[in-house]
C-alpha cells in the first residue's frame, strides 16, 4: 500500500494540531485529534479505509489511554503515534496481507506505535526548542509595548516550529514507510523469534499504559481493591464499560455521602447537588 | 467603578481555551498563553500605555498546570485585575502569589480529574462502541469531550472572574476532597474494567495431555496474566521507580525470552 504525497500532506497538518504544544489548541488538538482512536478515524478517512483505521486506532489507544504530561515531560509523542505509527500500522497489516481484526495485527500495531511514539519525543523536545525564538520576539514585544505582536506569537509564529518539527518529518517518514514495509517482509519472516517477539511485546504492552493511569490515582493499597473491583466485573460478569462506570457511580455517590459525614455531619445531605461539578 | 465588558472576557476566554499551550517551550510553558488572555481585560481595564504595559509585566512570570482546569486561575485574575484598576488593595504581587499557589495543586487535581479518570471514562466508552471498527466510538468521543470541556472551561472561568480570590477556598477545601475522592473511585473502576477488556495476555505453553495452562488459568480467574502484568509494571513504576520507556524495555525482554521457551506464540503466518 502506498501513501501518495496529498494525503501525506494531510497527515502533516493533522500532525501540527495534535501535537502537545498542539496549533489544534490543548482540547480540541492534543487531547481530541492527537487521541489515537480519533486519530484512527481521520487517518482512515485521509488513505480511504475507516474500519481498519479506526481498528488500529483503538488497539493503540489502550496503550496510551491515560498520556499524562506532568511538568512538560513526554514519555511518548502523540503527534507520532497517532499521525506516523497508525499509517505507518495499517501499511504493514495491509503489506503484510493480514486481517485487521485479528489480534495479531492489533498486537503489531500497538508495538509499532509503541516504538514510535518514543522515539517522537525528539519532535516534542524540537518543537519546544524552536518555540524559545518565538518567546523571544514575545519578550521583547512586551517590553515596547506592542501588545497586539503577543496574538502573533502565541499563535502564529510557532506554525514555523511544527513545519519543521511536525510537518516534514510526518510527510518524509509516512511516504518512505510504505516501501519499508516490503523489505521487512521479505527479511522478517512471520514465523520467526524477532516477528513473533514484536508480537508478543505488542500484547504485553497495553498494560503498561494502564499502570501509567494506576500509578495517578492509586494512593493506598486497598485502592486496588477498587481496580479488581472493576476488573472482576469485566473478566467474570462480563460487564461492558458504561456499564462499569455506572456501578462505579453508585458506589462514588455513597463514598461521597460517607467523606461528607466525617467533614459536616448535619450538613452532609444538602451537598447532593454538586456531584456533576467537574 | 470599571467594570470588563462581557466581550472582553469572552475574547479573553477564547484566548485561553485555544492558546494555551501552542507557544510552549520548557523554559515558559503556559506563559505566552497566559498573557495573550490577558491582554483584552488589561487594555480595557488601564487607558495608558504606561498602566497597561505594568499591568501586563504581572504576568511575564512563569505559569503552568494542568490547562483546561486551571482556565478557573485566568478568570480568578480577570477578577483581581479589575479589583486591581478599581483602587482596592491588591498588587501585581498578591495576584502572582495566589498564581503561583494555585498552580501546583490544580495541575494535581486537573491530571488525576481530567487527564486521569474523565478522559479513560470517555476513551473506555468509545473504545466500546468502536468494535469491528465502527467509526461511532471517535464520533461519540469528539463531540462529548469537546462539549463538556468547552462549556466546563467556560463555566470555570466566569466562575473564577465572580468570585476572586474567593475561589480558592473553593479549590482546597474539604468537600473539594471529597468529591475529587468519590469521582477517582469511578475512574479507577473503570480503569480495571478497561484493562479487562482490552488486555489480552495469553499463554500457549502445554505439554499434551499433562497440562493446558492458559485453561488452567482461566478456571483460576479469567484474565489472571493480564492482571498480574499490570500489577507487575505498576511495581515497576512505583517502587522501583522506572521510568514507562524502560519498563517497556523491560516487556520487550520478557516477550523475547517467553517466545524462546514456547510460553508466548502469537500464531502468524503470511
Amino acid at each position: 500500500m502506498e501513501i501518495n504525497l496529498f494525503q501525506a500532506i494531510l497527515l502533516g497538518l493533522c500532525a501540527c494540531l495534535s501535537s502537545m504544544p498542539g496549533l489544534g489548541g490543548t482540547t480540541f488538538g492534543n487531547y481530541t485529534l492527537g487521541r489515537p482512536l480519533v486519530a484512527g478515524l481521520v487517518v482512515g478517512l485521509i488513505l480511504g479505509d475507516i474500519q481498519t483505521g479506526v481498528i488500529v486506532g483503538a488497539s493503540i489507544q489502550i496503550l496510551y489511554i491515560a498520556l499524562v504530561t506532568p511538568g512538560g515531560t513526554v514519555s511518548a509523542d502523540v503527534r507520532a503515534i497517532s499521525y506516523i505509527g497508525i499509517p505507518l500500522s495499517i501499511c504493514a497489516i495491509k503489506g503484510m496481507g493480514l486481517d485487521a481484526s485479528t489480534k495479531s495485527a492489533q498486537d503489531m500495531a500497538a508495538a509499532l506505535g509503541a516504538a514510535v511514539g518514543t522515539l517522537g519525543t525528539v519532535l516534542f523536545y524540537g518543537t519546544a526548542t524552536v518555540n524559545l525564538v518565538w518567546q523571544h520576539v514575545g519578550w521583547k514585544a512586551v517590553k515596547e509595548g506592542r501588545f497586539k505582536q503577543l496574538y502573533l506569537v502565541n499563535m502564529g509564529l510557532p506554525w514555523i516550529s511544527h513545519f519543521i518539527c511536525s510537518f516534514l518529518p510526518t510527510v518524509i517518514i509516512t511516504m518512505a514507510g510504505s516501501s519499508m514495509v516490503d523489505l521487512m517482509k521479505s527479511y522478517l519472516p512471520m514465523d520467526g523469534i524477532a516477528m513473533k517477539t514484536l508480537f508478543t511485546v505488542g500484547s504485553l504492552l497495553p498494560a503498561v499504559g494502564v499502570a501509567i493511569l494506576l500509578k495517578q490515582v492509586i494512593g493506598k493499597a486497598t485502592d486496588f481493591l477498587t481496580f479488581f473491583f472493576g476488573f472482576t466485573l469485566a473478566a467474570c460478569m462480563g460487564v461492558n464499560l458504561i456499564g462499569a462506570a455506572a456501578i462505579g457511580g453508585f458506589f462514588a455517590v455513597i463514598n461521597y455521602k460517607i467523606q461528607m459525614l466525617k467533614v459536616r455531619p448535619a450538613a452532609a445531605s444538602y451537598d447532593d447537588d454538586d456531584e456533576e461539578d467537574i | 467603578m470599571k467594570k470588563v465588558s462581557k466581550k472582553a472576557l469572552n475574547k479573553s476566554f477564547l484566548s485561553w481555551f485555544y492558546g494555551n499551550l501552542t507557544c510552549f517551550s520548557q523554559e515558559h510553558m503556559q506563559t505566552f498563553g497566559y498573557l495573550c488572555a490577558m491582554l483584552p481585560v488589561v487594555e480595557e481595564l488601564y487607558d495608558t500605555k504606561e498602566e497597561q504595559k505594568d499591568a501586563m509585566q504581572t504576568y511575564t512570570a512563569f505559569f503552568n498546570t494542568e490547562p483546561q482546569i486551571g482556565t478557573l486561575v485566568v478568570g480568578m485574575t480577570a477578577g483581581l485585575e479589575e479589583a486591581k484598576a478599581n483602587g482596592e488593595a491588591i498588587d501585581g504581587e498578591t495576584i502572582n502569589g495566589i498564581r503561583a499557589g494555585l498552580m501546583g495543586p490544580l495541575a494535581g487535581i486537573g491530571d488525576s480529574l481530567i487527564v486521569g479518570t474523565l478522559i479513560p471514562i470517555l476513551l473506555g466508552i468509545a473504545l466500546g462502541l468502536s468494535g469491528n471498527g465502527s467509526p461511532l466510538g471517535a464520533i461519540f468521543y469528539i463531540i462529548v469531550w469537546n462539549l463538556l470541556m468547552f462549556f466546563g472551561m467556560k463555566f470555570a472561568y466566569f466562575k473564577g472572574y465572580e468570585m476572586g480570590g474567593k475561589a480558592v477556598e473553593l479549590l482546597v477545601g474539604e468537600q473539594a476532597q471529597a468529591l475529587r475522592e468519590s469521582i477517582i473511585m469511578i475512574g479507577t473502576m473503570v480503569i480495571g474494567a478497561v484493562a479487562a477488556s482490552w488486555i489480552n495476555i495469553e499463554t500457549s505453553f502445554e505439554i499434551p495431555g499433562i497440562i493446558e495452562l492458559q485453561s488452567t488459568f482461566d478456571s483460576i480467574y479469567p484474565k489472571l496474566l493480564s492482571g498480574v502484568t499490570v500489577i507487575f509494571c505498576w511495581w515497576l513504576m512505583t517502587k522501583k521507580k522506572i521510568s514507562p520507556t524502560v519498563v517497556m524495555g523491560i516487556l520487550v525482554v520478557i516477550a523475547f525470552v517467553g517466545v524462546l521457551l514456547g510460553f508466548f506464540d502469537p500464531n502468524l503466518s503470511y
